[in-house]
């Protein structure tokens, strides 16, 4: 009886403590998820109160008429690809060198950290600018080192544009990889670490069978948020080239936008989205349930 | 009773001196990518100094001679700045304590009260920190139109609030749940109540946690750009991204004020990371990582 009133109020206080994050959650993060599903059925240019029921026609328009969303696909995953090898790589390895004993760690740390800090938009105006085919410091020291042949058009090239973009990218991001990975090293035994120099293991050993191992699990942090992380590259891309030249370096996110807020067809639009966020889940869920399972155990 | 973990600072380590050859090349190759590293953030600091004639006759890396403090006056009043910053500090000092607060008010909950459904909440939780929502700008636009929000501080905050909650109760809950039994057990039987726990005990303790939060969110709030870009589209309501995004289109061949215009739009998220960042990897490795 007594121990049913505690349950009874304290359900009550959990239900207060949880309630507003769960309210605005719910209803500013969820319903826009369902809402787009609903939206990529229909036929609405965002003002009309009414809405059409147009069943699977954007769907079908899209994948079989739309030839920039094919560009567009591609280049997410191409992008993808990249991010998920590149960042991670470099900050490992800054974060495998920084965790050593060396003078003046602590602010090469901070240097390498500073362009994450820094705005995507920001980051985006700063290399179109580097960029600049007459002005810009790529060609300026290119020129002046004597490689006059190097020199390009780094952001109109339709066949480099996509990979100039990435650079930047990578310049921003990196320093995020090497904190988590900073971070899971903390976690790494150095008795153990000693204990297998001095049994005579090289250095290439002692990473491959106690410090990689103990890193499984931030690995896949990195890997997941960086996976996540690259799907929404919008800033750095709207902010560069706008997805030109002639739509080359278009990507899911934006074309997504440009379809539902420039061109007001919320519907194709919607069904971008759709498929975006259908390829994000097919990440996200067989993490979680992996996460999951690895606490249950830990238990 | 005041029971003071023992610092456990390896900087001790860093004073025996070993010349290992490994180490000298490993230190010569961080610090000559370091330098690359950094070259853009100097472009930029220089730039932002030069006047336009300096730009133009100097090389890229060559300090400022004289010293071009107008351009940062002149970006200010052609950007219009006053606006945007106005702007971006009014969200930003709303949102982040706010976000916070209503994370760690759940993360409390969800952590530390046995719920039927808690660990569903918390998957729940947890799935939006893995949903970018770049990928909803359209519908997240309709909803806010539909509440007859767009172009106010609410109709920015709320949206805000929603995207940021997630990975902050992801984090928090992982650090309550670490916290010993013991603490709070006592003052729960005394009869507090768990809002009161949660104030006088778990809030001060997770003190380092909140001030590596709050870099993140202040950074990604201060940065944000995309659903800014949809919510706000009267220029008098506008951030400060999207205040650079239209400076950069009108006056991008004014080198200097350009850059002056991008040192002021970075450097208030700079100060705060400057300021708070020594929370910020033992923070992160007490929630994140370690779980």
């Amino acid at each position: 009886m007594f121990n049913s009133k505690i349950m009874q109020s304290s359900r009550a206080q959990a239900l207060m403590l949880i309630g507003p994050a769960l309210a605005v959650y719910a209803t500013f993060a969820i319903w826009p998820m369902i809402e787009v599903v609903f939206l990529s059925f229909q036929h609405w240019n965002g003002l009309d109160p009414h809405r059409e029921w147009v069943g699977l026609e954007n769907y079908r328009y899209i994948l079989t008429n739309d030839a920039v969303f094919w560009v567009a696909l591609r280049n997410t995953i191409t992008w993808t690809i990249l991010a998920v090898i590149f960042p991670p790589t470099i900050g490992l390895l800054l974060a495998l060198g920084l965790n050593q004993q060396l003078f003046g760690r602590v602010p090469m740390r901070a240097v390498y950290y500073l362009p994450v800090i820094i705005a995507p938009i920001a980051v985006a105006t700063i290399w179109r600018w580097m960029y600049d085919p007459f002005f810009g410091l790529f060609n300026q020291v290119l020129t002046s080192l004597g490689l006059q042949s190097l020199i390009s058009d780094w952001l109109g090239d339709r066949e480099i544009a996509l990979y100039s973009m990435f650079v930047a990218y990578t310049w921003q991001y990196v320093g995020f990889s090497m904190v988590l990975f900073l971070a899971g090293l903390q976690s790494v035994d150095r008795s153990l670490v000693e204990a297998a120099r001095i049994d005579g293991a090289s250095r290439w050993q002692v990473f491959r069978h106690v410090t990689l191992p103990a890193l499984r699990v931030t690995l896949a942090i990195v890997l997941v948020l960086s996976t996540i992380s690259s799907l929404k590259a919008f800033d750095i891309v709207y902010g560069m080239t706008g997805g030109g030249p002639a739509q080359s370096t278009q990507m899911l996110a934006l074309w997504a936008f440009m379809q539902s807020m420039q061109i007001f067809d919320f519907g194709r639009g919607s069904a971008i989205s759709v498929i975006l966020l259908l390829v994000t889940l097919t990440i996200v869920v067989p993490y979680l349930r992996w996460s999951q399972r690895d606490e249950g155990a830990g238990e | 009773m005041t029971a003071i973990a023992p610092r456990r600072e390896d900087d001790a380590l860093l004073l025996k001196p070993r010349r290992d050859p490994f180490l000298i090349i490993l230190w010569i190759i961080l610090v000559t990518f370091a330098l690359v590293w950094i070259a853009p953030v100097v472009l930029i600091a220089f730039t932002a100094l030069k006047s336009n004639a300096e730009v133009m006759a100097t090389s890229a890396f060559t300090p400022p001679e004289a010293i071009a403090w107008n351009n940062f006056s002149g970006a200010w009043a052609r950007g219009n700045f006053e606006t945007t910053f106005k702007n971006s500090v009014i969200i930003t000092v709303i949102k982040v304590p706010l976000g916070l607060m209503f994370s760690a008010m759940a993360a409390y909950a969800l952590a530390r009260i046995r719920l039927r459904f808690g660990k569903l909440l918390l998957l729940f939780f947890l799935f939006g920190a893995m949903i970018p929502f770049q990928v909803m700008l359209a519908p997240i636009f309709t909803l806010v139109n539909g509440f007859g929000l767009i172009d106010t501080y609410p109709g920015v905050i709320l949206p805000y609030l929603a995207f940021g909650v997630p990975y902050q109760v992801f984090i928090l809950h992982g650090f309550f749940k670490a916290v010993p039994k013991e603490l709070s057990e006592a003052a729960l039987i005394d009869g507090a109540s768990h809002v009161t726990v949660f104030r006088r005990i778990f809030l001060p303790i997770s003190l380092p946690v909140l001030a590596a939060l709050l870099i993140l969110d202040f950074v990604s709030t201060w940065n944000e750009f995309a659903m800014a870009l949809v919510l706000l589209q009267d220029r008098h309501m506008w951030t400060l991204p999207l205040g650079l995004m239209s400076f950069q289109g009108q006056f991008s061949t004014d080198y200097g004020q350009l850059n002056a215009a991008i040192a002021m739009t970075v450097f208030p998220a700079i100060l705060v990371y400057m300021i708070f960042q020594r929370y910020f990897v033992s923070g992160l490795t007490s929630g994140a990582v370690k779980g």
